[in-house]
């Protein structure tokens, strides 16, 4: 069995703000179950937690209630974070250094030897795409470079559990498809990736396992496979060259029919209704630009767990 | 513990590279050796106390310019990281907090060591220009401005571990002014018929910090032999008192959570 490498257990933490410290619950019961070598997503809308969740985990927060382990190290024990990487929400680094300068204050606060740090900073800049601008300093990089170099800065300590808290926001696509290649390659490492998004195409894409989070609770954890299932929603069916007789019998079986101009496009509910409106555009001699399967998204999976927090 | 002070290390050396860079230190640097060459255009409108206004004007440039470096370079060296939330990167490090509140405190006492170090060496080029002596009492009274610093550093770094930039410079100001009244204030009180008022100065005067027992000024200017024995308790005083102040920071700071 895997060993599990973040754990929470009963989490809660309760801010009190404003004048009168009114109470507010940031996070009101987390349990999560982290396993080594895995891409573990966070998901959850802007507020629900996620943040709150990640500070308590690198020792920023202390929790109201509830415990948390880092590789069965309790948080508390700065020692929990001696193979820990950590890129916070945001770019907020110290600027006045260069992105070497950067590196190697935060491998000599982790006790990396000299040697090590001037092997290991080169070949971090070149991997996370900045080492062009190593001897620039980071008040003189773009909000990507920023990103990138924080990046370096949380793998600079070769940790075994990486913790990146929304490290796509704010990036081009380009960044972001570079980001997604970092996370990929270190688990190919077999390290310990968590990170927290909002942006839940690139969750879909990269994650193992993952939790969803709305009001400070986990409503939803497990498997990707597991939870979006293999069931089929419906589909999507794009098509040219059909006549207009054809168009209208689609349209009384399809959930949504448009016209672009000399493009059909109709969405189907259900498994079999696509299937056979495939058919009938082959037999009629109309041209197939496309044919997409849906199933069940993250963004699915989103929607279901808020609607059901509406409901309580 | 070797890592403990390895990590001391690291986080002192960042804060003093932090402050070399920033321009503030520079101008007050500058301001400084401009009112220490000053003296000697003071010197010339008082004929025949030349050596005494060097000296007064040399030591005290030193203290009143060390003391602005220690308040605003060193009060925003700490919230910036807050602040900026640069702290994020270190504390979510295995890093205790008492060692990023003690790292922050001997880089900035590196920077005060330099700084009263370059003043010093204006101060002494103004005095072996115009010939006149270097004691051993300017010594002493440097060595206590340097230690009064560290004190109004310690103050500062208490109050801006958990208040804003702008209250922990007022309070550490205010707390610097009082610090130089605090024996005048306890004489008033002795001849005041205020009821209270008396003990309540009297109080104060126990457990605020007392600058005036560091300020060896006067007597090093004047050329009067400095008393060895003082001047030492004042230095035990100094660093003790700054010990206090440092060890309520990291308690105030260790239970800080970082939103």
């Amino acid at each position: 069995m895997t060993e599990t490498t973040i754990r929470t257990r009963g989490l809660k933490k309760t801010f009190r703000v404003g004048f009168w410290m009114r109470p507010v619950e940031a996070v009101r019961e987390v349990d999560l179950d982290v396993r080594a070598g895995e891409i573990f997503g966070f998901i959850g809308p802007n507020g629900a937690g996620k943040t709150t969740t990640i500070k308590v985990l690198t020792g920023l927060i202390l929790p109201t209630a509830g415990e948390a382990w880092l590789r069965e190290v309790p948080v508390s024990d700065p020692n929990s974070r001696a193979k820990l990487g950590f890129l916070p929400e945001g770019t907020f680094f110290h600027d006045y250094l260069t992105g070497r300068e950067f590196l190697d204050f935060h491998g000599a606060l982790l006790g990396v030897p000299k040697e090590v740090r001037r092997e290991r900073i080169p070949k971090l800049l070149e991997r996370v795409g900045i080492a062009g601008a190593a001897d620039r300093q980071i008040r003189r990089y773009s909000k990507g470079m920023r990103q990138r170099a924080g990046l370096a800065q949380a793998l600079i300590g070769d940790p075994d559990i990486v913790i990146l808290d929304e490290p796509m926001s704010g990036l081009d696509p380009l960044g972001r498809k570079d980001v997604r290649d970092v996370i990929l390659s270190l688990r190919d490492e077999g390290k310990t990736v968590f990170f927290s998004s909002h942006i839940l195409e690139d969750a879909e894409v990269i994650c193992d396992q993952v939790a969803i989070i709305l009001s400070g609770k986990v409503v939803k954890q497990g498997y990707l496979d597991e939870l979006l299932g293999q069931e089929l929603l419906g589909s999507e069916l794009v098509v040219e060259a059909i006549p207009e007789s054809l168009f209208a019998e689609l349209r009384t079986t399809a959930v949504r029919a448009v016209v672009q101009g000399s493009r059909f496009l109709f969405e189907f509910a259900g498994e079999s209704d696509g299937e056979k409106a495939l058919d009938r555009v082959r037999s009629q001699g109309g041209r197939i630009r496309s044919f997409v399967p849906k199933r069940k998204s993250l963004e699915d999976l989103l929607l279901e767990g808020l609607a059901q927090e509406k409901t309580r | 513990m070797m890592t403990s002070l390895h990590r001391i290390h690291v986080l002192a050396m960042n804060t003093y590279r932090e402050a070399v860079r920033d321009k503030l230190l520079y101008n007050l640097l500058l301001f400084a050796a401009l009112m220490i060459a000053s003296s000697i255009l003071l010197a010339q409108i008082q004929i025949g106390k030349d050596e005494r206004i060097y000296r007064d004007v040399g030591l005290s440039s030193i203290a009143f310019f060390g003391v602005l470096i220690a308040i605003f370079v060193g009060i925003n060296l700490v919230y910036r990281e807050i602040a900026a939330k640069t702290v994020y990167t270190m504390l979510s490090k295995p890093v205790r907090r008492w060692e990023f509140i003690v790292g922050k405190y001997f880089g900035l006492l590196s920077l005060l060591a330099v700084e009263v170090a370059i003043m010093s060496a204006c101060f002494l080029g103004v005095l072996v220009w115009k010939g006149s002596e270097f004691s051993m009492g300017l010594v002493w009274a440097i060595g206590l401005i340097y230690l009064e610093l560290a004190l109004v550093t310690a103050i500062a770094m208490f109050f801006s571990s958990f208040t804003t930039p702008y209250l922990a410079s007022m309070f550490t100001v205010a707390l610097w002014i009082i610090g130089h009244l605090l024996t005048d204030l306890r004489s008033f009180g002795k001849n005041s018929d205020i009821a209270g008022l008396k003990e309540l100065l009297e109080a104060l005067y126990w457990t605020l910090p007392n600058l005036d027992r560091l300020d060896f000024k006067a007597d090093a200017s004047a050329g009067k032999p400095i008393d060895f024995a003082r001047a030492a308790m004042a230095a035990c005083y100094a660093v003790l008192y700054s010990f206090g102040l440092m060890a309520a920071a990291v308690l105030l700071f260790q239970r800080r959570d970082f939103r």
